[in-house]
């Protein structure tokens, strides 16, 4: 007597042995196959026979592996992803506070407060639009490298800015009150080019995703 | 049968295109394909889900998962915007693909 269960369970095993080991995949197939089981024995077929041509229509453990396998993201590609995501929120988050600062507790004239908001629009230019001018990197690693380089690049950059520059600013003879408001728009500059890296690096992986062709045949 | 090439390079604007109809899970988009194409545009079941994931990671699709009428469990992908705007685009270069090969086989014949 065929037991369903049982070769379902035995065909799962196969798939896992081919390295579909992720559950979401494997549940989703699982889900599909048992729909394309129920479609075959509608249309005659005993159950045995139905399990047989429903596995074969989803086809070989090894060459969906190999599909899913494209969609794995490497730790280089994810580190330029979290450093990305990390950047953009970070960067939003100064913006706001800088335009508080800028706009409303100390006193700023308006060539700090032009310089510190073209600073932020270039920040949120980058991010949003920036990948459009990019070039497409079709070699997957050339381009985590090249990500991965811009993060480290921004990264290193900003601790140069806060350990040797910012120091370097902070001890000059402060005269007027907008010593601490230039200090902002040195930083918020300082943050613009970290940023613009970053979105650089995030940038190449969006313009290559959006080139990509699926396979499904 | 349609030539896999040609099959893999429609896959993403059928599937933008069906989802744009409303939401739907794996199973119901290759059925719909095959019965729209008479069957002449075979998929290997499994080979949909990677490409749908891709999508969703690219930004194109999202997913939930929801219950079916039955009280099966489905993951159920539906349009974002940048699937509207990808959709819009492909139906543009196959529109122009289209136009072209029908302007050079009615020259054939006249």
């Amino acid at each position: 007597m065929f037991d369903l269960d049982h070769a379902i369970s035995e065909w799962q095993r196969q798939m896992m042995a081919a390295g579909i080991k992720t559950p979401v995949p494997l549940e989703e197939l699982e889900i599909h196959l048992r729909e394309e089981i129920e479609r075959q024995m509608r249309s005659g077929l005993d159950i045995q026979k139905a399990f047989e041509a429903a596995t074969r229509q989803i086809g070989q453990a090894r060459a969906l592996r190999s599909e899913f396998g494209k969609n794995d993201v490497s730790i280089g590609a994810r580190f330029v992803e979290l450093t990305g995501i990390a950047w953009g929120v970070v960067a939003g988050l100064f913006s706001l506070w800088a335009l508080f600062f800028l706009f409303t507790i100390h006193e700023v004239n308006w060539v700090g407060r032009m310089l510190g908001l073209v600073a932020i629009a270039s920040t949120v230019l980058s991010w949003r639009y920036g990948y459009r001018v990019l070039p497409v990197i079709r070699h997957r690693q050339v381009r985590t490298l090249m990500g991965f380089a811009g993060c480290i690049v921004s990264i290193l950059w900003m601790g140069t800015f806060v350990k040797l520059i910012l120091p370097s600013l902070v001890v000059l003879p402060t005269k007027t009150d907008t010593s601490p408001a230039w200090l902002m728009v040195s930083f918020l500059w300082a943050w613009t080019v970290a940023a613009t890296l970053a979105s650089t690096a995030h940038g190449l992986k969006k313009v290559a995703s959006r080139q990509d062709q699926p396979a499904v045949s | 049968m349609i030539r896999k090439e040609l099959v893999a390079a429609s896959a993403e604007p059928l599937i933008l295109s069906l989802l744009s109809r409303g939401e739907s899970y794996g199973y119901a988009i290759i059925q719909e394909v095959r019965a729209r194409s008479e069957g002449k545009l075979q998929w290997t079941d499994g080979m949909l889900y990677p490409v749908l994931h891709r999508m969703e990671h690219r930004g194109l699709i999202k997913s939930r998962w929801g219950e079916s009428e039955t009280g099966r469990k489905r993951k159920y992908y539906s349009l974002k915007k940048d699937g509207k705007t990808a959709m819009a685009k492909h139906h543009e270069q196959w529109s122009l693909v289209h136009s072209v090969l029908a302007g050079l086989r009615k020259e054939q014949y006249v």
